[in-house]
């Protein structure tokens, strides 16, 4: 073939291909007809690699007509390319117009905490904070650390307060998490901070206040020179954390055996802000907190020598405190299976539409 | 325990600028707390004494009698009254035409029952005293007809102490100490107790009471006197109103004299008809003897009980806790025999527990009572029934046998420990003040100061320094003392591992896999058990359940899931719950309490049990990676037929890091119909793992070495084995298998169904492979065909259509 005939067999295809590609209603086509051009062994393709059979002297020419094919042709192809994509990207947006962006997801199951669990982890977030390491003790518990190890000897009146589940193997179901306390001075020596959360029984009849089984923190410091002034420092801090913000508090007596001196503290009630109601009996205050510095023998228990250090401690009840945090009427609703009185219903369900109450 | 402000204000005089609830403030702040304070607002004005000088039945009526009423001043008049137990010659409180009193407004004339009434005989309720029906109140003889009876007496302040908050101090449980206490409060003195000097009932012409005491443990003190010229009578009103503030109801002057000394110092007392009583012995009983008590019940006494007796061995009182109908003062009863005695409270306290019958009196001498209240009592009790009965006298002397004496008790204290202690300034001089108004007596020790503890503080009460720090502490006012947070050794303490995995595993649980937690009781329910087939054995068991069928500690979580379960599924069609808590098993004696993870999934869909039961197993292997580094895995396992909750084919061992810790399975049918027949229509799944044996995994790290060079290649595959085949077995098998080129294997699906026969099941696995130092080329991937092929040949697994 000669320069002339190469000439006239490239414009022919040329104009075929440029036929074919406006032809060409997807880039899938399109790819398909630009191997079958372009490709190694397409028809241009092809052209391009019969270069070499022609005399040298007449390469450059060839060579410079087919690569100005190929830079045509190519170009056309680009140019479908793009239009081909932007017909496609506008009838997909045109066909996204119904589409609402309103519309919720389409969610995972929904994992949620039990109330008690909620508060619970609050409390120990603020105490690893302070440098509280978080400690467990058994739910069955010896005589010894309920009783005998917190300086309540039996027969002590004060048993007569822990009405106590008693075990046929001698064990009872622990009245408080204090026998933690004692576990916690054999366990790291002083000094010593600690809290354990968890869980207490109580043999009562219950009702909608009263559980025979609820939960409490127990927190207990040890250091050298622990006063009643750091106790009150750490629980009004506690409370500020706790309730996420400043509190109006007051400490009084209060007796509990395994402390020296004990207190009770009670902090201003979130209901009526002082002023009386019937949650807190009108006397504007709700007792909270009882705490005290820890007794002697209870130190001596833990093989702590009450001459050279001095600890407080503290009982929090964190099932009172999720019933006051979520409004929670019935306390018998926390240890049943009915998942709607431990999830609030906008987790239970789908997206709220409309809702009463 | 109830405390009337005017009997306070005999021993103390209370600030008249503070009001009766800001003095309880004062009391709750510095002392016990106080739970209720109220008013008793009788506003009696012209009550007066009236005579009955006779009393007619009402014809047609059996309510009420007309009364004639002495008045005084040669005056009567006639009243229509329906207060019972009356008799002419009785005194009694009476509102005369025009008088009034708050509960009724002002006392008219009018007709009842066709009768002209005028006046009224007060029933004890309108006067703030709660009586049986409308009963009349009574006065005394020294009280004379027409005598107007002065107004202050019946209206008063009653402040209700938490009996916890005082159960540690005895000598709170009595008016006077309680005064004591407001005294030192306030700064005011405490007046004298007045009493009878004991120089008159020590006279050495009168008799002794003999009293033995077998056990000076149980009994460190009795002591006794004779009176006689008593008589039956009232009490006198500001007794009995005083008695009545405080919940007591007046019976006659002798008994209460001895509530009113109880209420005063705490101390109880006896009284014995004096006829029927010579000599006082205390003993134990033989266990079994039966005794009858003054309120008529027959008990049958523990061994050991300690019993007042007379005359040898006869039983005259249950020592502490109640005396004997037998010998209890009557209306003629003229001498009696009072006992006013110290007993071991664990002794009355044990006696009382065992028959189930706690009185005023045991509940005090439970709290360790002060030995030397004994004669005290007495003391007051002479100086008062001396007023009251014309003809008074004693019958013998004061018998005081004081078998084991309270030891002094001094405690030696640091006044800049003190200080410190407290984290507040306080000085030597304040510290001596405070404890001096307590009666504590102080004296200087050197650097320290010695403190000698009153006998009423000093039976169990105050005993170390730390309960001196607490009398002064509180007096300085606990909310006087500026909080300074502590300074304190940096330490580094070991963490609770199963502390840890307990958190991270159950917010494992909650956030990434959507359980919802859920708590449970410990005990199963019987009744539950019985409905679930379920008959656990050799449970660990509660003495005294909350309820019968509450016994037994749980072995398993699962029961009470399920039963979470079958209530759920009236509101929902689907849940996935989560429980962390204790189970006690039984099967290792070394473990008696374990902590578990509980877990069950329902479907409103019968026909998704195994997918669920996939999800689930997916759930336990993306947990085990999230809170443990490592990977879980399911070994297939007998379903144990004692419990019907593990699915007879689908049960299967978890295995983590080597240890089996727990089970997953899909509720058979049988059980979710015994359960709740709509359950049927469900599929539930469940898994429950003991935690312990996880909390001391440690860290596992798994290295990130660099990407491969080249890059490798899946290649699916699978496998055509038996049904009965387990994926472990072929896993196991394919462990085996080696190839230069191979990465690893993964598993993809498991399939039985239309294309694959009968009785076998198609495992799909997916082999990644790569080489080190080149892309792999057809040649390398078709030698690793023949290689895995061959293998799987020889192990008589067939690589199915490929
Ligand atoms: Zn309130």
């Amino acid at each position: 073939m000669d320069l002339k005939q190469l000439e006239t067999q490239l414009s022919v295809l040329h104009e075929d291909t440029i036929k074919a590609i406006v032809a060409a209603g997807s880039l899938d086509a399109l790819r398909h007809l630009e191997s079958g051009v372009l490709g190694k062994t397409g028809t241009l393709g092809a052209l391009l690699g019969t270069i070499k059979e022609y005399p040298p002297a007449e390469r450059g020419k060839v060579g410079q007509t087919l690569n100005r094919a190929k830079t045509e042709m190519t170009k056309a192809f680009k140019e479908a390319e793009a239009r081909i994509k932007a017909g496609a990207a506008a009838a997909e947006s045109s066909k996204a117009a119904t589409y609402d962006p309103s519309l919720p997801g389409r969610r995972l199951p929904l994992g949620t905490f039990h109330p008690v669990t909620i508060v619970q982890m609050q409390v120990e977030e603020v105490f690893r904070r302070l440098g509280f390491l978080v400690e467990t003790g058994p739910e069955m518990e010896t005589e010894h650390y309920n009783f005998e190890a917190l300086n309540i000897p039996k027969l002590h009146p004060a048993r007569d307060m822990q009405d106590t589940f008693w075990m046929t193997n001698g064990m009872l179901l622990r009245t408080h998490t204090s026998p933690v306390q004692v576990r916690a001075m054999e366990r790291h020596g002083p000094p010593l901070r600690v809290i354990a959360p968890g869980r207490c029984f109580r043999y009562e009849t219950i009702d909608a206040s009263h559980e025979n089984t609820f939960f409490q923190v127990e927190g207990l410091m040890i250091d050298r020179h622990i006063s009643i002034a750091n106790l009150i420092a750490m629980m009004k801090l506690l409370l500020r954390e706790v309730f996420g913000r400043d509190l109006k508090v007051r400490l009084r007596p209060g007796y509990f055996p395994f402390v020296e001196p004990g207190f009770e503290l009670d902090m201003s009630c979130l209901i009526c802000d002082g002023d009386g109601c019937a949650t807190c009996k009108r006397s504007g205050w709700i007792e909270v907190l009882p705490c005290g510095m820890v007794h002697p023998n209870v130190l001596r228990s833990g093989n702590i020598d009450p001459d050279e250090y001095t600890g407080f401690a503290f009982g929090l009840g964190l099932t009172r405190l999720a019933m006051m945090k979520f409004g929670v009427a019935d306390i018998r609703g926390l240890n049943g299976g009915d998942l709607r009185s431990l999830v609030p219903a906008s987790r239970l369900t789908g997206p709220t539409v409309s809702a009463k109450g | 325990m109830l405390i009337s402000l005017n009997w306070i204000r005999e021993f103390v005089d209370l600030p008249s600028d503070l009001s009766p609830k800001e003095l309880a403030d004062r009391f709750t702040l510095i002392c016990a707390e106080v739970e209720d304070v109220t008013p008793i607002e009788v506003c009696a004005d012209g009550l007066i004494c009236a005579e009955i000088t006779k009393l007619d039945a009402v014809e047609g009526r059996s309510d009420v009698r007309a009364a004639v009423m002495d008045i005084g001043g040669g005056k009567t008049v006639e009243t229509v009254t329906a207060a019972p137990d009356l008799n002419v010659g009785d005194r009694v409180v009476f509102a005369p035409s025009g008088a009034s009193v708050k509960a009724l407004g002002a006392i008219k004339d009018s007709t009842v029952a066709g009768l002209k009434s005028s006046g009224m005989i007060l029933p004890g309720d309108a006067v703030g005293i709660d009586m049986a029906a409308r009963e009349a109140i009574f006065l005394p003889p020294s009280v004379q007809p027409g005598q107007p009876l002065e107004s202050e007496v019946f209206d008063d302040w009653v402040i209700e102490v938490d009996n916890h908050s005082i159960n540690h101090r005895p000598d709170l449980w009595g008016h006077y100490g309680i005064a004591r206490e407001f005294a030192a409060i306030f700064g005011s003195p405490l007046k004298p107790y007045a009493v009878a000097e004991l120089e008159e009932l020590s006279d050495a012409s009168l008799p002794e009471i003999p009293i033995e005491i077998d056990d000076a443990d149980a009994c460190p003190r009795y002591s006794g006197l004779r009176l006689k010229g008593l008589t039956n009578q009232p009490a006198p009103l500001w007794m009995q109103l005083r008695l009545g503030h405080v919940g007591l109801r007046p019976i006659d002057c002798l008994v209460d004299l001895t509530n009113y000394i109880m209420f005063e110092l705490g101390q109880p007392m006896h009284a014995f008809d004096g006829d029927k009583v010579e000599r006082i012995g205390v003993r134990a009983a033989d266990a079994g003897t039966k005794f009858v008590t003054l309120d008529n019940v027959e008990r049958t006494l523990p061994g050991g009980a300690l019993m007042i007796t007379t005359n040898g061995c006869e039983p005259i009182a249950l020592a502490g806790i109640m005396g004997g109908a037998e010998t209890e003062i009557s209306e003629g009863t003229r001498t009696m025999l009072l006992e006013s005695a110290n007993f071991h409270p664990y002794v009355i306290r044990r006696c009382a527990t065992h028959l189930g019958h706690r009185t005023d009196a045991s509940a005090r001498f439970e709290k360790s009572l002060d030995p030397n209240h004994t004669v005290l009592a007495i003391q007051r009790f002479v100086h008062l029934a001396a007023e009251e009965f014309a003809d008074f006298a004693l019958d013998s002397r004061l018998s005081d046998a004081y078998a084991k004496r309270l030891p002094d008790i001094s405690v030696t204290i640091d006044p800049k420990f003190v200080a410190r202690f407290m984290g507040h300034p306080v000085s030597r001089e304040q510290i001596t003040d405070i404890l001096t108004r307590l009666e504590f007596k102080v004296s200087d020790a050197g650097e320290k100061l010695k403190v000698d503890v009153p006998s009423f503080r000093a039976t169990r009460d105050i005993e170390i320094e730390a309960d001196i720090i607490e009398e002064v502490a509180r007096y300085v006012g606990y909310n006087n003392i500026e909080p300074g947070f502590p300074e304190v050794v940096v330490r580094a303490l070991d963490s609770n591992p199963l502390q840890r995995i307990e958190r991270e595993g159950l917010r494992a649980m909650v956030m990434s896999f959507g359980m919802t937690e859920v708590q449970d009781y410990i005990w199963y329910n019987s009744e539950w058990c019985n409905r679930l087939g379920y008959d656990p054995q050799n449970c660990l068991t509660l003495r005294n359940p909350a309820a019968a069928g509450m016994e037994r500690l749980r072995q398993s979580l699962m029961p009470g899931m399920l039963s979470f379960g079958s209530q759920n599924r009236h509101h929902f069609s689907e849940f996935r719950m989560v429980q962390l808590g204790s189970a006690f098993p039984v099967d290792d004696p070394k473990i008696c309490e374990t902590r578990r993870l509980a877990l069950l999934c329902g479907l409103r869909d019968k026909s998704a049990e195994d997918a669920l039961l996939a999800e689930l197993k997916g759930v336990i292997e993306n947990w085990s990676w999230q809170v443990l580094d490592r990977p879980a895995d399911f070994a297939a396992a007998d379903a144990n037929p004692a419990r019907p909750w593990e699915h007879e084919h689908k049960t299967a061992s978890i295995r983590i890091a080597g240890n089996a810790v727990g089970r997953v399975s899909a509720i058979p049918l049988a059980l979710r119909q015994r359960m709740d027949e709509h359950l049927a229509a469900w599929s539930l799944v469940w898994a429950e793992f003991d935690l312990d044996p996880l909390a001391n995994l440690g860290e596992h790290v798994e290295k990130l070495p660099p990407v491969p060079a080249f890059p490798e290649v899946d290649l699916d595959f699978s496998i055509l084995v038996d049904a009965s085949r387990r994926y472990t077995d072929v896993t196991e098998t394919l462990s085996q298998f080696d190839d230069a080129i191979l990465n690893r294997i993964t598993f993809i699906e498991s399939y039985e169904g239309k294309s694959v026969a009968a009785g076998k099941r198609a495992l799909t696995l997916r082999a990644r492979v790569g080489h080190k130092e080149k892309t792999l080329e057809e040649s390398d991937l078709a030698r690793f065909h023949e290689s895995i092929t061959t293998y799987l040949n020889g192990c008589n697994m067939e690589l199915r259509g490929t």
